[in-house]
């Protein structure tokens, strides 16, 4: 199909530019090479969307070579219908961080896109890998850039934020660490698709799931393990904030699709209550949280909590339209979220302030800022017609197809949204100009409406359209139901 | 007497031979080279020697010589070259923090040479007694180490209190060995072996086990025998602490996994209770305890010591995949840690507090990164060698079962994780507060280099070395 490894250059390309980043001593450079990179990275990637087979629920474009053949450990490389649209949205968001950052970043430039692209790395190879052991390494990964994004670039709490971010994702990696040397212990194995296909007795898959879900409900984040999320999110600067809401909380929903679901069946048939249970909490409680928030950054950062909690929602709802609509609410989540950071990050950039209440009759002042604000706001919101819509609906319906009353409080989530997200617009954007922001220039320049506007695309076409990312789902999430796991 | 040493006995310990001939050339010399950088290029180029002189018989067959008291194995070359390595980079890591100490040339390299000579014996040793010996040689060396500063009380505190429990050790260990013998009759591995395999074990054997365990854990600093490593690090010069930190541990875990997989392999319940309680303990106290410290030798020494705990996870298994897991972790351990002594010395005076480390990537980016890198390692997060390292001795640890043992491990390494972050947020997420540190010597920064470069491509490549971790 094509002449060269995608997934590998496509993984690898990144932590080249940053390589490249450190070897070349100049700051104005770095930015540039950055941008050059990730927007080669979105090239070369371009294949995996092109020559995909939709119809099929196989890993493609796999890449298998000898690594580590003592261990029985290869680098194995693939995707799926599944994983290929997170490739897309990191490698997009990944440009996009670069652009948001292009100015707000004026200290240590070069360490900072560094970081950034090795970041980007570690996020693609995350979805690109079919085996447990490169997915810990890549998990692993990423935690340290984004340590170093939130720490050192970060607002004034930046500190605590990210030794809290760095401590509570390695207490949750460090169990799945065990998981997977017990699994390897007791199979050999460590590729996704032969631990698939062993039979593992129900108690092991337990303490297996136990020990997985302690590293993914902390990166999803999960209630009540949830808090590191509005503190890394209010502190990281916006490239970060983005990579976090966009990409990094799907990392753990994702581990729930590739790991937990196919491999410990049982294991999750015995904790289903339990996930459904708590994913409503965060859906309910996280959207209560939110609405009482004064700060615009940690308003969107506990909207976060309420709607990762509907993705957990659809992922244990096992049927069909809870699934699909879960991993395609993680990707409206990735353009929504960004882009409401993005926004943020914009503004404040201007006013130095994220007091909602330093805000008001923006739409007067910035009306192209204002106009694409409602729109990311009513996304988010889950507005018909745009992008959150379908995903929150597919979700709500798998609910309701299992336990009705996880579908009605689904929906009271999903107003309490509305509430939140149309009140934050009003009070930002409507009514009197507030004094503080007289004299100010707040319209966007040319870079970030350029910014932007792919994010708006999307969430406008995926809203219309939403088979462009069903029609990839439809065949591996069928093969991951059938393979035992749906009741 | 079985019968006289022949040249081709001697022939077996040509590593050690050329060290030996080096430091007694240095110690002769020693007065017309104190000036001259003639000890650190002769010591570097002596372990260079000593260590192509292993490795060029790493994959032979097994030799014994010396009537069965010395052995030439993969196990033992391996180690030889990793002791090697050990004493090239602790004497390029010197080349400037000797001087500022004032510590004489000839005899710091000539100490570390002949420590090097003990730790090389030590792990061809087919016999208690020899191993005694290799292991006295290497502690007689690094007491007068530790205190070569000698204006410095703190220096003469730390090598007294270190001589103390050391001989403390010392006698446990040769009261075990004539316990050993008491019960099998036999002081070589073999013998004690098959004296085991006859009649079973008895209390006394136990107890005789107990304490020759116990007696070489001292070497290794594990819990509850590390009492003296913080005191003897911080009083000692940084490149000792380094030396003491790498290769004194790599030696006393080489004699470990010999004397317990050949020498008591029929006990193996009792030497894994054992170690199983030396590993926990020393995870546990190692990890808690460097919490509170502000100290970087004293840190770097608690950290040792919780690594000692994880090295010896791979032993408690009593299994040849078991202790090349430990080979493997050991293998690791001394270039990460040695790379982040490394940094230490290089920054000097600055470098021996947390508070010198703030602001550090603005003024140094590279010196900061190479030392992140260290950090990550040592707490173990892919894609370093120190990640390796772990997965390797907690998947021993799972494979013998002990799951609760591993998730302590691991638990513990998320502790350690915090003190060695803690160091990060002082270098990436402060403003600096002392002047930028001058050059580092080219010997430094190429030591420096290395060490990085090994702990990252045995985290990239991890296969390469485990070919080479064979267990006795």
């Amino acid at each position: 199909m094509t002449g060269y490894p995608v997934l590998t250059a496509t993984t690898f390309l990144p932590l080249a530019g940053a390589v490249l980043i450190v070897l070349i001593g100049s700051e104005r450079l770095a930015r540039w090479i950055a941008l050059a990179t990730t927007l080669a990275t979105l090239a070369v990637s371009a294949p995996l969307y092109w020559y995909f087979n939709k119809g099929s629920s196989a890993l493609q474009f796999v890449e298998l070579r000898e690594w580590i053949p003592s261990w029985n450990i290869a680098y194995s490389m693939g995707v799926d219908g599944i994983s290929l649209p997170f490739i897309f949205l990191a490698a997009l968001l990944s440009v996009l961080c670069v652009g948001a950052s292009w100015t707000a970043i004026q200290t240590r430039v070069r360490e900072f896109y560094a970081a950034l692209l090795v970041a980007e790395t570690a996020m693609i190879g995350l979805f690109a890998t079919s085996n447990l052991f490169l997915f810990f390494v890549f998990w692993e990964l990423m935690v340290i850039p984004m340590f170093l994004i939130i720490g050192v670039w970060g607002g004034p709490g930046r500190v605590y934020s990210s030794v809290k971010f760095l401590l509570f994702t390695l207490a949750g990696s460090v169990l799945m660490l065990v998981g997977m040397i017990a699994v390897y212990q007791a199979f050999g194995t460590l590729d996704f698709k032969a631990l698939a296909g062993e039979t593992i007795e129900p108690v092991f898959q337990a303490w297996l799931f136990v020990a997985f879900l302690a590293a993914f409900a902390v990166k999803v984040p999960m209630f009540p393990v949830h808090t590191w999320l509005p503190d890394a999110h209010t502190e990281a600067p916006t490239a970060g904030s983005v990579i976090l809401a966009g990409v990094l909380l799907k990392m753990g929903a994702y581990g729930f699709l590739r790991i937990s679901l196919p491999i410990l069946p049982d294991a999750v048939q015995l904790f289903l209550m339990p996930m459904l249970v708590v994913s409503v909490v965060a859906i309910v409680y996280g959207a209560y949280v939110t609405l009482v928030q004064k700060d615009i950054k940690r308003l969107i950062a506990f909207s976060s909590v309420s709607h990762m909690g509907f993705v957990t929602l659809g992922i244990f709802t096992l049927n069909r339209s809870g699934v699909e609509g879960a991993i395609l609410q993680m990707i409206n989540h990735g353009i929504v979220s960004a882009a409401l950071f993005l926004c943020v990050g914009m503004i404040y950039e201007r006013t130095h302030t994220r007091e909602i209440k330093d805000y008001g009759g923006v739409a007067k002042i910035a009306p192209v800022y204002s106009t694409l604000l409602a729109l990311f706001c009513l996304a988010a919101a889950g507005f018909p017609g745009l992008n959150s819509f379908v995903g929150e609906f597919l979700i709500i319906g798998g609910a309701f197809k299992t336990q009705a009353w996880l579908g009605a409080a689904a929906v009271w989530g999903v107003a309490l949204g509305t509430t939140y997200m149309v009140w934050l617009f009003y009070r930002v954007a409507m009514g009197e100009i507030n004094p503080g922001l007289e004299g100010l220039k707040l319209e966007l320049n040319l870079r970030e409406v350029a910014t932007l506007a792919p994010l708006a695309l999307l969430a406008v076409c995926l809203g219309l359209y939403p088979e462009s990312v069903l029609s990839y789902l439809r065949a591996p999430v069928a093969e991951l139901l059938a393979s035992g796991v749906a009741p | 007497m079985k019968g006289a040493a022949t040249l081709a006995d001697l022939a077996l310990l040509v590593p050690e031979l050329i060290l030996v001939g080096m430091a007694l050339a240095l110690i002769l010399t020693a007065r017309r080279i104190q000036k001259t950088p003639v000890a650190a290029v002769g010591t570097v180029l002596a372990a260079l020697a000593a260590a192509v002189a292993a490795g060029w018989t790493l994959s032979e067959d097994a030799q014994t010589g010396f009537s069965g008291m010395i052995t030439v194995d993969e196990y033992s070359q391996f180690f030889k070259v990793l002791i090697a390595a050990t004493l090239a980079l602790a004497a390029l890591l010197a080349v400037r923090s000797i001087d500022r100490e004032r510590i004489p040339r000839a005899e710091y390299h000539a100490l570390l040479l002949l420590a090097s000579t003990g730790m090389m014996l030590a792990v061809s040793a087919l016999d208690l007694l020899t191993l005694y010996l290799g292991l006295e040689l290497m502690t007689l060396c690094s007491y007068i180490l530790v205190g070569i500063r000698v204006e410095r009380p703190t220096s003469n505190e730390a090598a007294i209190k270190y001589f103390l429990l050391a001989s403390f050790a010392s006698a446990l260990l040769l009261y075990g060995i004539s316990l050993t013998y008491g019960v099998t009759g036999a002081t070589d591995f073999a013998g004690i072996a098959s004296a085991l395999g006859e009649q079973g074990s008895n209390q006394l054997l136990s107890v005789a086990i107990g304490l020759v365990t116990v007696g070489i854990a001292f070497k290794i600093a594990a819990v509850p025998l590390h009492a003296w490593a913080p005191d003897a690090y911080q009083g000692a010069s940084a490149p000792v602490a380094a030396f003491l930190a790498a290769g004194s541990k790599a030696a006393g875990l080489a004699a470990l996994g010999r004397v317990g997989l050949v020498a008591f392999g029929s006990e193996a319940d009792v030497l894994s209770a054992v170690l199983l309680g030396l590993a926990a303990l020393s995870i546990l106290v190692g990890s808690v305890v460097a919490l509170s410290q502000t100290d970087m030798k004293r840190l770097l020494a608690y950290s040792s010591i919780a690594h000692a705990g994880y090295a010896l996870l791979g032993l408690i298994a009593g299994t040849p995949e078991g202790v090349s897991a430990t080979m493997t972790y050991a293998f690791f351990y001394v270039f990460m840690t040695l790379g982040a002594f490394g940094v230490v010395i290089a920054l000097g005076e600055r470098g021996e507090t947390l508070d010198g480390y703030q602001g550090l990537a603005a003024q140094r980016p590279g010196t900061a990164a190479i030392m992140l890198l260290f950090l990550l390692s040592l707490t173990g997060i892919p894609p370093t060698a120190g990640f390796v390292a772990k997965f390797v001795v907690i998947l021993s640890a799972v494979s013998a079962g002990h799951m609760a043992l591993a998730v302590l491990a691991v638990a513990c390494s998320v502790i350690s994780a915090f003190i060695y972050m803690r160091v990060a947020v002082f270098m990436y997420m402060r403003e600096p507060r002392d002047p930028a540190p001058s050059r580092f010597p080219m010997a430094v920064s190429a030591a420096l280099g290395v060490a990085a470069l090994v702990t990252l491509i045995g985290g990239i490549s991890p296969g390469s070395l485990t070919l080479w971790a064979v267990s006795p």
